[in-house]
C-alpha cells in the first residue's frame, strides 16, 4: 500500500499551491485530479480582492469571507512566494496588495487585478493611449472592432498564420522561422502608435522570450490581450504550478476521479478512484480539497440542493433553488456563487468533524468570486494557508 | 459520463497532440462530443476524420468533466471501419501479430528486404511509413522460453505483448530474471497479440477475436492463483480497459482484478516489505518519456519510484509530450508528418533536460525517441537491471 504524507484533490491553483508548499517542507505529497483545472480556462492574471488595491477592497469584504480566514502577513507571503517561484519558472508576474493593475481584454474593456503576467504589463491603462491591435486571420472570438470602438487612437491589422486557433497559432510562434516572418511582416505595417497589443497566442512555453523578440526589433512595448477560452497564459500558469509542484518532489495522478473515501472517527485514510479492475486507493496522514466549486467539479447541483461530491461535506446553500439565480444573467451577484463549503480558521470544513482534512480555494463557501474579483488569488493565498495549518498538524 | 456532460470547455483540444500539428483534424471536442450528437445509426459513418485519432487518450486524461472523447472516438472508429472496406495499411497493422509472427520465423531475410530502398518503395506504396527505421525482427521469440520456476508463494504470469516477444525478446527475458531474482514464479501463459493494433486500424472483429483467446488463457491463470503482470502499458490498457468497456470479453473483469504493471507490482512488494531490493550505483542522467497509455493507466509513474532508489540516478520526468508514433498510428503515410512534427516536438523537451539517454516503458515510444534523438532509449527494466547487476542469458 503507497503512503503519503498527504494527498491533495484537485490539480488546481489552489491544490499545487497547497502540495508544493508541502512538498517543499520534506513531506510526501501527491495530488490527484479528475482532469485539467479551472485556471486553463482563465486569463493567468492573479485576481485576489476588487477595488483601487487589492488590500482596500480585503478591508471592505464582508466577515463570512473565506479571504477573512488569512492574515495581511499570510497573504503577503503567499503572493511573493507565487512571484518568486514563477520568475525562476520564467513566468514572471508584477504587483502586489497595493494596487490593482488594469489590463485590457478582447472586449475592449478593463478588468482589474492584483498579479499581472510579465507579457500583458504593456498593457494599457486608460483608452486615450494610442495602441495597434494585431490579430490573426481566422481567429473566432477576437475582434479588434470592439477595442478600437473604445480607444479613440487604435487602428489593427491582420496577419494569416495559418492556424486560426489560440492553441495552433501559439504552437506556430514556438517555430523561429515563423516568427521571423511575422516581425518582418509586422515591420512592413509601418505601425505609428506607441504600443502592440497582440492577443495572448505568443506560445507556451518561451513567452517571455517571444515577446522580448517582438519588443527588441519594433522597437517599442507589446502586451498580450488575454482571450476567451482556451486561454494560453492561464495554461501557462498551470504548466509552471506543476513544473513546480513536480520540482519540489511531488507525485500527480491523471484522470483519477475521487469517488470516496475510507475513514475511522475523526480521521480519513484513504480516498478510492473506480477503476476497471482492482480497488485503486491511497492512503496518507492527511487530506486537501481542493476540487473547486462547480466548473472545477467541486460542487454539483441537484433538483434540490447542492453536495460536495468526496467527503459529504455539509455545503452552505443560499436558498432554495428559485432563489439561486437573479433574472439578470450577467449579474455578479447570483446566490448561487455563495454556495460552497464552509472553513474554520484552521481551513478545516466546518461541521464534518474531521480533523485531517483540510479545504481551500473555489469550493469555500461565499467566495462569490465574481463579484469580488478573487477567482485565482482566493485559490493561491487560501492554498497556502491551507497547506500551513496541515503542516502544523502533520508535525 | 457521457457526451452530455461535455461543457465545451476545450481543455481536451488543448491536450491533444495531433489537434496541435494536423489543421485537418477537428480535435476531441468535434470528433468526440460535439459530432456525437448527430450520429445516427441510420446513417452511414461519413466521418473520415475519425481515424486521425491516435487514440493516445490524452483528452480524457484532461477533461475535468470525466467525458471520455477517446472512447467516443474509438467507437465511432469501429463504425467506419465496419462501414468501408480497408486499406491495405490498415489490414496490415490489424495483423501485425501475424505480420510479426511470419517476420521473426524468417527474420534474416524479413530484416533485409524492411532495410533496403525497394523495401521501403514496398512500404511506401501500401500507405506505409518509413520515416524512422522498422524495429528489426528477432529471430528468437519470447514465446519459445521454457517456463521458469523458482521456489516461493507468488507466482506470476507474464503478458509480454508483440514488441518484445518479436523484437526485442532480450527485454523480456530480463524482466523474467528480475522477477526471480525477487523469488517470484514466472510462466509465460499461451497468448496471442492483445488486440490493440487490430483495435486501432478499425477492425473490431479481429481485435475480438485476439481477445478472447488470450481471456480464455489467463482466466486459467488466475483460477490458478496467479497474477498476470504485463511491461507494455498499451498492452495493459487493452487488457484492462478495452476488453471490458469495447471488446465485451466475459471474463475481462475477473482478469482485471488480478492484473499488473511489471513496476506497479514491484513498488507495492517493497511498500508491503515483502521485497527489499538492494541497487546499486548507476551513473546515467536519464529522461523518463512518459508513455501516454501509462498515463491514462491511473497507476501513476511507478516505474519513476522504483528508479528514484537507484543511487546517482538522475531521471527528468517528461509527460507533456506525446512521442506520436502511437503504435501504428504513425507508420502510416497518412499519420507520417503528424507523428515525425510530434516526435520532433518532444525530442526537443527530451534535449532541454540535458539528458544522455531516454527512458520509456513503451517499445514504440522508444523507436521512435531513439531515432529521432539518436539517444539510446532504455527501458526502465534495463536500469533496474543494471543497478541490480542482472544480465540476460544470451539469445540461444
Ligand atoms: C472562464 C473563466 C475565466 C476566469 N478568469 C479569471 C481571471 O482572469 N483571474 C482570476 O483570478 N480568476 C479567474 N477565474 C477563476 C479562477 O480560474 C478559479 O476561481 C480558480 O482557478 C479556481 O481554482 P481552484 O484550484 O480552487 O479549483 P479548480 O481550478 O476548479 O480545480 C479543481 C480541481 O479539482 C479536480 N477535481 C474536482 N473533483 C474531483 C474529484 N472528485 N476527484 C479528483 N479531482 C477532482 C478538478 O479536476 C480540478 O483539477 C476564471 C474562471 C473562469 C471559468
Ligand atoms: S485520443 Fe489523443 S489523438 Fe485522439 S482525440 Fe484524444 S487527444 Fe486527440
Ligand atoms: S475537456 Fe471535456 S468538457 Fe471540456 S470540451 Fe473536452 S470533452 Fe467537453
Amino acid at each position: 500500500m503507497i503512503e503519503y504524507d498527504v494527498i491533495v484533490i484537485g490539480a488546481g491553483v489552489a491544490g499545487f499551491t497547497a502540495g508544493a508548499d508541502l512538498a517543499g517542507k520534506g513531506y510526501k505529497v501527491a495530488v490527484v485530479t479528475t482532469g485539467e483545472p479551472t485556471v486553463c480556462l482563465s486569463t493567468g492574471c492573479i485576481d485576489l480582492c476588487a477595488g483601487p488595491s487589492a488590500r482596500e477592497g480585503l478591508e471592505a469584504l464582508p466577515d463570512e469571507h473565506p479571504l477573512r480566514r488569512l492574515s495581511l502577513a499570510d497573504m503577503e507571503a503567499a503572493l511573493n512566494g507565487f512571484k518568486k517561484t514563477m520568475d525562476d519558472l520564467a513566468l514572471t508576474y508584477t504587483g502586489g496588495l497595493d494596487v490593482n493593475r488594469k489590463v485590457l481584454s478582447a472586449l475592449g474593456s478593463f478588468k482589474t487585478t492584483c498579479l499581472v503576467p510579465d507579457t500583458m504589463a504593456a498593457s494599457p491603462q486608460t483608452n486615450d493611449e494610442a495602441i495597434h491591435i494585431v490579430t490573426f486571420e481566422g481567429l473566432k472570438d477576437f475582434y479588434p472592432a470592439y477595442i478600437l470602438s473604445r480607444f479613440p487612437q487604435a487602428s489593427f491589422s491582420v496577419y494569416d498564420a495559418g492556424a486560426s486557433t489560440t492553441m495552433g497559432i501559439a504552437s506556430r510562434f514556438e517555430q523561429g522561422l515563423f516568427r521571423e516572418a511575422f516581425v518582418a511582416w509586422l515591420e512592413g505595417q509601418r505601425i505609428r502608435e506607441n504600443k502592440i497589443g497582440i492577443p495572448a497566442v505568443l506560445g507556451l512555453e518561451d513567452t517571455q522570450g517571444v515577446l522580448r523578440e517582438i519588443e527588441y526589433h519594433l522597437e517599442r512595448p507589446v502586451f498580450e490581450v488575454p482571450t476567451l477560452p482556451p486561454s494560453m497564459p492561464g495554461r501557462r500558469l498551470f504548466n509552471a504550478l506543476k513544473a513546480h509542484f513536480r520540482n519540489q518532489g511531488g507525485d500527480i495522478y491523471w484522470s483519477w476521479p475521487v469517488a470516496g473515501v475510507e475513514k475511522t472517527g475523526h480521521l480519513v485514510e484513504a480516498v478510492f478512484t473506480p477503476t476497471d479492475g482492482k480497488p485503486n486507493s491511497l492512503n496518507a496522514r492527511a487530506f486537501i480539497l481542493a476540487s473547486g466549486s462547480f466548473v472545477g467539479g467541486g460542487l454539483t447541483a441537484t433538483r434540490e440542493t447542492i453536495v460536495e461530491n468526496i467527503f459529504h461535506l455539509p455545503v452552505f446553500v443560499p436558498s432554495a433553488r428559485a432563489g439561486w439565480f437573479e433574472d439578470n444573467y450577467f449579474s455578479a451577484n447570483h446566490a448561487i456563487s455563495r454556495a460552497g463549503v464552509l472553513a474554520d480558521s484552521s481551513f478545516r470544513p466546518e461541521g464534518a468533524g474531521f480533523e485531517n482534512v483540510f479545504v481551500c480555494g473555489g469550493i469555500l463557501a461565499h467566495a462569490q468570486i465574481l463579484k469580488f474579483g478573487c477567482g485565482n488569488g482566493l485559490s493561491l493565498t487560501t492554498g497556502y494557508a491551507a497547506a500551513k495549518a496541515c503542516a502544523e498538524y502533520l508535525s | 459520463m457521457n457526451f452530455e456532460h461535455c461543457m465545451r470547455c476545450t481543455i481536451c483540444v488543448e491536450n491533444c497532440p495531433v489537434f496541435r500539428v494536423n489543421p485537418a483534424f477537428p480535435g476531441p471536442k468535434q470528433a468526440g462530443p460535439d459530432a456525437q450528437r448527430f450520429r445516427s445509426k441510420r446513417e452511414k459513418a461519413v466521418d473520415e476524420w475519425v481515424l486521425l485519432c491516435s487514440q493516445c487518450k490524452r483528452c480524457e486524461m484532461s477533461c475535468p468533466s470525466g467525458v471520455e472523447p477517446a472512447q467516443i472516438i474509438l467507437e465511432a472508429q469501429q463504425r467506419f471501419g465496419a462501414e468501408h472496406p480497408h486499406t491495405p495499411a490498415h489490414l496490415l497493422f490489424a495483423n501485425n501479430y501475424y505480420l510479426s509472427a511470419l517476420g521473426s520465423l524468417t527474420a534474416p531475410v524479413a530484416n533485409r528486404v524492411a532495410a533496403t530502398a525497394t523495401g521501403r518503395k514496398i512500404f511506401n506504396a501500401f500507405g506505409i511509413a518509413t520515416s524512422i527505421p522498422f524495429p528489426p525482427f528477432r529471430f528468437r521469440k519470447l514465446s519459445r522460453e521454457k517456463k521458469t520456476r523458482s521456489r516461493s508463494g507468488r507466482k506470476v504470469a507474464f503478458f509480454y505483448g508483440c514488441f518484445i516477444n518479436f523484437y526485442r525478446p532480450d527485454i523480456g527475458r530480463k524482466i523474467i530474471r528480475l522477477l526471480q531474482y525477487f523469488g517470484i514464479d514466472v510462466v509465460l501463459p499461451p497468448q496471442w497479440c492483445c488486440g490493440l493494433p487490430a483495435l486501432g486500424n478499425g477492425n473490431l472483429s479481429l481485435a475480438r477475436s485476439f481477445a478472447l483467446k488470450n481471456a480464455a488463457s489467463l482466466s486459467n491463470y488466475v483460477d490458478a492463483g496467479y497474477d498476470i503482470l504485463y511491461s507494455c502499458t498499451s498492452c495493459g490498457l487493452c487488457l484492462l480497459h478495452d476488453y471490458q468497456r469495447i471488446l465485451d470479453v466475459p471474463q475481462a473483469k475477473k482478469i482485471a482484478e488480478r492484473t499488473f504493471d511489471l513496476h506497479e507490482y514491484l513498488l507495492r512488494l517493497i511498500n508491503d516489505g515483502d521485497i527489499e531490493p538492494a541497487f546499486t550505483e548507476v551513473r546515467r542522467a536519464l529522461a523518463y518519456h512518459i508513455p501516454c497509455h501509462l498515463r491514462a493507466l491511473k497507476i501513476g509513474y511507478p516505474a519513476v519510484k522504483l528508479l528514484e532508489r537507484i543511487p546517482g540516478l538522475s531521471c527528468a520526468v517528461l509527460d507533456d509530450s506525446c512521442c506520436g508514433l502511437s503504435g501504428s498510428y504513425g507508420f502510416k503515410k497518412s499519420n507520417e508528418a503528424t507523428a515525425m512534427e510530434l516526435g520532433r516536438r518532444a525530442v526537443y523537451r527530451i534535449s532541454k533536460t540535458g539528458a544522455e539517454a531516454i527512458v520509456a516503458d513503451c517499445g514504440s515510444c522508444r523507436m521512435q525517441l531513439g531515432a529521432l534523438s539518436e539517444l539510446e532509449a532504455f527501458d526502465p527494466v534495463e536500469i533496474l537491471c543494471e543497478s541490480l547487476n542482472i544480465c540476460a542469458p544470451k539469445t540461444g
